[in-house]
């Protein structure tokens, strides 16, 4: 036993450990994002404007319908998991900036926009959860989810606040998928080229889903 | 064969505790088959004749095969022509460019004098694991022991390293993951390195946290700066090995 713990000890101190959990608690966190997008998707089903019943509404009403406990536990869950996302991230990104003498002339070969850029679109994917959590989770009815976000979106500074954050989203997911690949240790050269257009599409299909809800409120599709 | 005139902007540092900061000097005449040491040499020289104090920099093979020039070169180790310093042709250089030379920086490499720095953290890392215990004698007869062909070009790619440290100095983050996976991929990949994978893995990527080197965050410029072509899939090894052998060290496999 006390093996076991040492070694967990030294696992989640070591570096390659510490970035083997922000791997893995990214992976978490985009699997939430797939399930998030196919709850988001029934808001194209059913027209209330023309009297059919929403089936975002339904499912709205079906995940609070849950027993409190379920509901309060995947919440705290997944909050769990952002923290640890976060607070690893952060404390990996304070070592580097402290690893590091700074160049008087900066090159950079190789290394992507999306991967420099990571804790700044990461900070605004934090700010803009607040926002969300704060303006569509937190407020509003779920029998009448649908009234709700499309007022929402016919703001036109509010469906800009999230296109710009989905855009970051996606910055940040294209070089997270494939990065969570490298630290697992699933890769080679032979497929790393196949992980990158895997990253891509997935940030594009994830990313551009979202965005096309605020996107057809404004344009009336959604009304 | 034309001659180059150039203008260098070199880091010029007395001491660690001094303050450094960046000189301008003309190197004029330069002729386009010198290499980049040579063209210093004769600026150099020029310094030396006005009575001025030389520019310090690391070399010793100048063959490309030694790992001991550094340097870099418009922000980029070792020029980025996927050569050392000392194979960088300054026929790659247009008259009248303007260089910049640094140091190779990294916390973990701290600067002895202009453009020197101690790269003996390195050295540490191999120290605690890249080796292998066992007496291996003379060289074996070819083919007594059976190596996959794919495995052994994997791990003589991975032994291609030179150690210069331009992956720690590419590296957004100054880590040395390149150089401590290729290392110890070399010996985990073949028959010979098996008996102490974990403790090699352990011991290693330990000493290389505790030099204060940075994390790696997957941007690949270490494999772009790299005068070998050593890949970032010996990362991706390193990684798997890693929880492989943390595994096997919480269960007590070979304690």
């Amino acid at each position: 036993m006390n093996d076991i713990i040492t070694t967990a000890c030294k696992f989640v101190t070591s570096s390659i450990g510490r970035k083997i959990i922000v791997a893995l608690t990214g992976s978490c966190l985009l699997l939430f994002l797939v399930g998030h997008l196919a709850g988001n998707m029934t808001i194209y089903g059913g027209c209330p404007a023309q009297g059919e019943p929403s089936w975002i509404d339904a499912y709205a009403t079906g995940l609070h319908s849950m027993p409190v406990w379920l509901l309060m536990s995947i919440r705290l869950g997944l909050l769990l998991i952002l923290l640890i996302h976060v607070c690893f991230t952060l404390v990996l990104k304070w070592e580097n900036y402290h690893a590091r003498t700074h160049y008087q002339k900066e090159g950079t070969m190789k290394a992507t926009l999306s991967s420099r850029t990571m804790v700044l679109t990461g900070i605004m994917i934090f700010c803009f959860l607040c926002w969300h959590l704060w303006q569509l989770t937190f407020n509003g009815d779920p029998h009448d989810c649908y009234n709700h976000v499309i007022a929402a979106f016919r703001n036109g500074w509010c469906s800009l606040f999230y296109i710009v954050a989905l855009c970051c989203l996606f910055m940040h997911v294209r070089h997270g998928v494939q990065s969570v690949f490298q630290t697992f240790g699933l890769n080679t050269r032979k497929v790393r080229p196949l992980y990158n257009i895997v990253a891509v599409l997935f940030g594009v299909v994830i990313c551009g889903a979202f965005i096309s809800i605020p996107v057809a409120v404004l344009t009336g599709i959604l009304h | 064969m034309a001659n180059l005139n150039l203008t260098l902007k070199v880091w010029r540092q007395e001491n660690a505790q001094a303050q450094g900061r960046i000189e301008t000097y003309k190197a004029t005449g330069i002729p386009e088959e010198a290499s980049f040491l040579e063209m210093l040499d004769i600026v150099n020289e020029g310094l030396v004749h006005e009575g001025k104090e030389p520019i310090h920099f690391d070399h010793d093979c100048r063959e490309g095969i030694c790992g001991m020039c550094s340097l870099t070169i418009n922000g980029v180790p070792h020029g980025g022509k996927h050569v050392t310093t000392c194979q960088l042709h300054m026929r790659q250089f247009k008259d009248g460019d303007t260089i910049w030379i640094e140091p190779f920086r990294a916390k973990a490499f701290p600067l002895l004098r202009d453009l020197m720095v101690d790269r003996s953290a390195l050295d540490k890392i191999i120290a605690a694991g890249g080796f292998v215990d066992i007496r291996t004698g003379s060289a074996p007869n070819a083919n007594n022991v059976p190596v996959r062909k794919k495995t052994a070009d994997a791990a003589f790619d991975a032994a291609a390293c030179i150690g210069c440290g331009a992956c720690v100095a590419s590296c957004k983050n100054s880590s040395a993951m390149l150089f401590t996976s290729a290392k110890a991929a070399h010996l985990n990949l073949l028959p010979q390195g098996q008996p102490e994978k974990n403790k090699r893995v352990l011991a290693m990527v330990r000493q290389m946290d505790a030099m204060g080197f940075g994390n790696c965050t997957n941007q690949y410029e270490c494999e772009a700066a790299c005068p070998k072509g050593i890949t970032v899939d010996n990362i991706a090894k390193l990684n798997r090995d890693y929880m492989i052998a943390c595994a096997s060290e919480a269960v007590g496999v070979f304690s």
